[in-house]
């Protein structure tokens, strides 16, 4: 019983570690309709920014903030050098592009830091829990807790700021936001950076959380992602988020606690194409 | 021509083949693949047990095979005819990932030592190597493009290219999107499923790792660099990135940033392909080669 | 052969709560031109899609030439002889003015398997599709590529399309849309011939002075509902249509 709500605890937060990491996607998927793969690679560059940052200067509060700067602005500079300019494309052109991006940046890491693991050892200002036998380690409660932060943030500024309504706005119809005044490419470019900061975090979190940092840590979440803004509804932020955590306990339950005998990362998918057959507009979508 | 050379050059039209047959589902009948390494390997699996299960040469194996594949790409095509772009994009990859996992963990396939001891095709009571085999290579790579020129020229294509262009108008035209997307799947899968057979007995040795989605995304940048819905953009398209890798080998660590840069900047500034209607090459070579006709 | 080419009976669609189409009936006689009006939003365009298959309805039936067509696909109802255009209309762009007329001739002469190995240039089905272009003025164009054509020339290019497709009723939304003053008469006399033919047409129209003119009869819907049916006199009197939106609109409406 206590090894059960231990794999529910750890599936919780990989849950919520891939819910942060689907935010962003979601968010630009909302705007800007591409499929940002290379979402992942800048999760990973705040993972690495996350970890120099913290050896060269000790604070974990400066690893964050760095790298949230370093990452939102990466992630304008894809959005304007690389999407922007590709809009009037066929959607497999920037798909491609995210990509090549994608691959692009996790080579320039590799052979700016190496393609060995880097150990991120921290320890999160969050206090270690004993609660009637399971032990709940400062890095798990950081997970949930960070989680819950960005999520009510999100809220927040969604439903309750103008700049929430823009990007509502922009994410229904972007002509039309425009032509109520709204300038769509600042409220896009705004959601990029919203989501390249909460992917920084995530990348933060998950280094933290399996002491490994490397070059190619984004390329399995990359797809998984993909497969959970489907499932969620494209587009649809709570919807990516719910799917996000149902996976997490999925895979942690059925493949580490049951033992069934199928392959992890096949199971976002399965899942997936289950969903579609059912809903053909995922979870929390709009026809 | 040296060994070196006839393994890289065997290894492009092999590939090439694989594209032509994605150009068919992308190119000709404007839908989204990103899972094509998945019907290079049931091609690949299904012309190894063939020939190492139940004793068939590749060319009495050869008809089963695309049999095969023709019928997975029909399945294939089924989602594409219920999903939107984007959702089909996230379902081939997630294809190219559920079929890599059966041939990891279902026994059958072998698991993770994967199939091997395949057999060199024969051809006239002689086993086929090095440059003899890279001719039959090419005799597949003739063959594959004269279909795919014969498609463009037979009414089911001007179907298909309908269909990419608008597809409620063709609907309305009379044109059945179920017949001709399915079609055109099928007939790319077989396309790839050729060219995964004869992947299967040039290696001799096949497992679930040679058909992961990386490899769906390289055949889908060598039929957009090389020009989609051309005849020729696959064969160019393969030509260039199968030989980029080997001519920035003595970059050996910054291979792969280049081939990545490259292909950003190509899909970047030249969406067309180098063979596209608005490249630089055809508006700056071609009018060299043709005297300046339209 | 009964006269009635096109018979919609009760036909109704609701998107969510709303009822785009509401319990519409109206005939269109063989050889006839029947025009459909109504204000913005009254649900005309959405007839259109339920008749030509792009939507299907929830309630009420559809009949053309003796068959039920309701639910049908849009190409099984394009096979049985049923053209349409588009509002906005829909080229195939990288395809030549040639090409796009030769893709609605192969409904039905490509039938089945045959498609496979049947070439779609043969001088005989380029000479046919010629012919059609030459009908609608665009034969000088046969080589252009769609996508570049303006707006009245890609007008023209549906019909053409339509007509290849359509051998027995024409579906038009909107052709006069956005045409100068010589186009637009050059369409009419178009129309008027096509019904010399022997071809029915349904059309939709914002021009009042060429609906009417056009149309024998005419049908006028208001919020999904059938207001008013008649012949153009009969409707320009009904004041029922008047207060719908002619009153407000005929004076406006110069052209």
């Amino acid at each position: 019983m206590q090894l059960f709500i231990e794999q529910i605890l750890n599936g919780l937060a990989m849950g919520s570690i891939y819910a942060i990491i689907t935010l962003g996607l979601a968010l630009v998927y909302g705007v800007m309709r591409i499929l940002h793969v290379a979402h992942a690679s800048v999760y990973t560059v705040g993972a690495y920014a996350g970890v120099f940052i913290f050896q060269s200067t000790g604070s974990l509060a400066l690893a964050f903030l760095g790298s949230m700067l370093l990452c939102s602005v990466l992630g304008v500079l894809i959005e304007r050098l690389v999407y922007f300019p590709l809009l009037k494309c066929p959607p497999y052109v920037p798909l491609i592009a995210s990509i090549a991006v994608m691959l692009t940046i996790e080579e320039v890491l590799r052979l700016l830091a190496g393609p060995q693991i880097i150990t991120f050892t921290a320890k999160l200002p969050f206090p270690d829990l004993d609660l009637g036998g399971i032990h709940l380690s400062s890095t798990l409660i950081a997970i949930y807790v960070i989680t819950i932060a960005i999520l009510l943030f999100l809220w927040w500024l969604t439903t309750r700021t103008e700049i929430g309504l823009a990007m509502r706005a922009t994410s229904q119809d972007m002509a039309i936001a425009g032509a109520q005044g709204i300038n769509s490419h600042y409220i896009v470019s705004l959601t990029f950076v919203i989501g390249s900061a909460i992917a920084a975090i995530g990348g933060i979190l998950v280094g933290i959380y399996y002491n490994q940092v490397y070059p190619t840590m984004g390329a399995v979440p990359a797809y998984k992602t993909l497969a959970l803004i489907v499932v969620g509804g494209m587009g649809s932020v709570p919807g990516a988020v719910i799917a996000a955590l149902l996976l997490g306990l999925a895979e942690t339950l059925l493949i580490g606690y049951l033992n069934v005998p199928f392959p992890r990362d096949a199971l976002a998918f399965v899942a997936m194409i289950g969903v579609l057959v059912w809903r053909s507009e995922g979870l929390m979508g709009s026809k | 021509m040296s060994g070196y050379v006839i393994t890289i050059l065997t290894q492009i039209v092999i590939q090439a083949i694989v594209v032509c047959g994605l150009n068919v589902i992308v190119g000709y009948a404007g839908q989204i693949s990103l899972g094509h390494a998945a019907f290079f390997g049931i091609g690949a699996y299904s012309a190894a047990l063939l020939s190492t299960q139940a004793g068939m040469s590749f060319w009495t194996a050869l008809p089963l095979v695309l049999l095969i594949c023709a019928l997975c790409g029909l399945l294939l095509g089924l989602p594409s005819l219920r999903l939107k772009h984007d959702f089909l994009a996230i379902t081939t990859i997630g294809i190219n990932f559920i079929v890599q996992a059966i041939f990891l963990y279902v026994p059958f396939f072998g698991g993770a030592l994967g199939i091997s001891a395949i057999p060199r095709i024969s051809f006239l009571g002689e086993p086929l190597r090095g440059q003899n085999f890279l001719y039959l290579c090419l005799a597949c790579l003739a063959v594959v493009t004269f279909i795919c020129w014969l498609f463009t020229r037979m009414f089911a294509g001007l179907a298909c290219f309908a269909l990419r262009e608008d597809e409620s108008a063709a609907t309305s035209m009379g044109i059945s999107p179920v017949r001709f997307k399915l079609l055109a799947f099928m007939l790319g899968t077989m396309m790839a499923g050729l060219g995964g057979s004869l992947y299967a007995h040039y290696m001799r040795f096949v497992s679930a790792d040679d058909f992961s989605f990386p490899l769906s995304v390289g055949f889908l940048a060598m039929l957009v660099l090389g020009g989609m819905g051309t005849l020729l953009g696959p064969i160019v398209g393969a030509l260039i990135l199968g030989a980029l890798p080997e001519l920035f080998r003595p970059l050996a660590e910054f291979r792969i940033l280049f081939y990545a840069l490259m292909l950003l900047l190509m899909i970047r500034f030249q969406p067309g392909g180098i063979l596209g209607e608005s490249s630089l090459v055809r508006k700056r070579l071609f009018p060299l080669f043709m005297g300046g006709r339209k | 052969m009964s006269d009635l080419l096109l018979e919609v009976k009760n036909l109704s669609i609701h998107f969510g709560g709303l009822h785009a189409v509401d319990g519409v009936d109206f005939d269109i006689k063989r050889g006839e031109i029947l025009g459909l009006l109504g204000p913005n939003g009254a649900g005309k365009t959405v007839t259109f899609n339920l008749i030509s298959g792009v939507y299907k309805p929830t309630g009420g039936e559809i009949w053309f030439d003796g068959q039920r067509i309701d639910g049908l696909p849009p190409y099984a109802i394009a096979a049985l002889g049923l053209g349409r255009t588009f509002q906005i209309v829909k080229p195939f762009p990288t395809l030549s003015v040639l090409d796009n007329v030769l893709v609605a001739r192969g409904v039905t002469r490509y039938p089945g398997v045959s498609s496979l190995w049947t070439s779609w240039r043969s001088r005989k089905e380029s000479q046919a599709a010629m012919a059609l272009l030459d009908r609608v003025g665009l034969a000088d164009l046969a080589k252009r590529k769609a996508g570049l054509l303006p707006l009245g020339n890609l007008r023209r290019l549906e019909i053409a399309r339509a007509l290849a497709v359509g051998h027995k009723l024409l579906l038009l939304d909107e052709s006069f849309s956005g045409l100068r003053h010589e186009e637009i008469a050059k369409l009419e006399t178009l129309i008027r011939s096509i019904r010399q033919d022997g071809l029915t047409v349904l059309l939709i129209e914002h021009n009042m002075r060429v609906a009417m003119g056009l149309s024998d009869r005419i049908v006028v819907m208001e919020y999904g509902k059938k207001l008013a049916e008649g012949t153009p006199e009969e409707i320009q009197r009904d004041e029922r249509v008047i207060e719908a939106y002619l009153g407000r609109k005929g004076e406006a409406d110069a052209s």
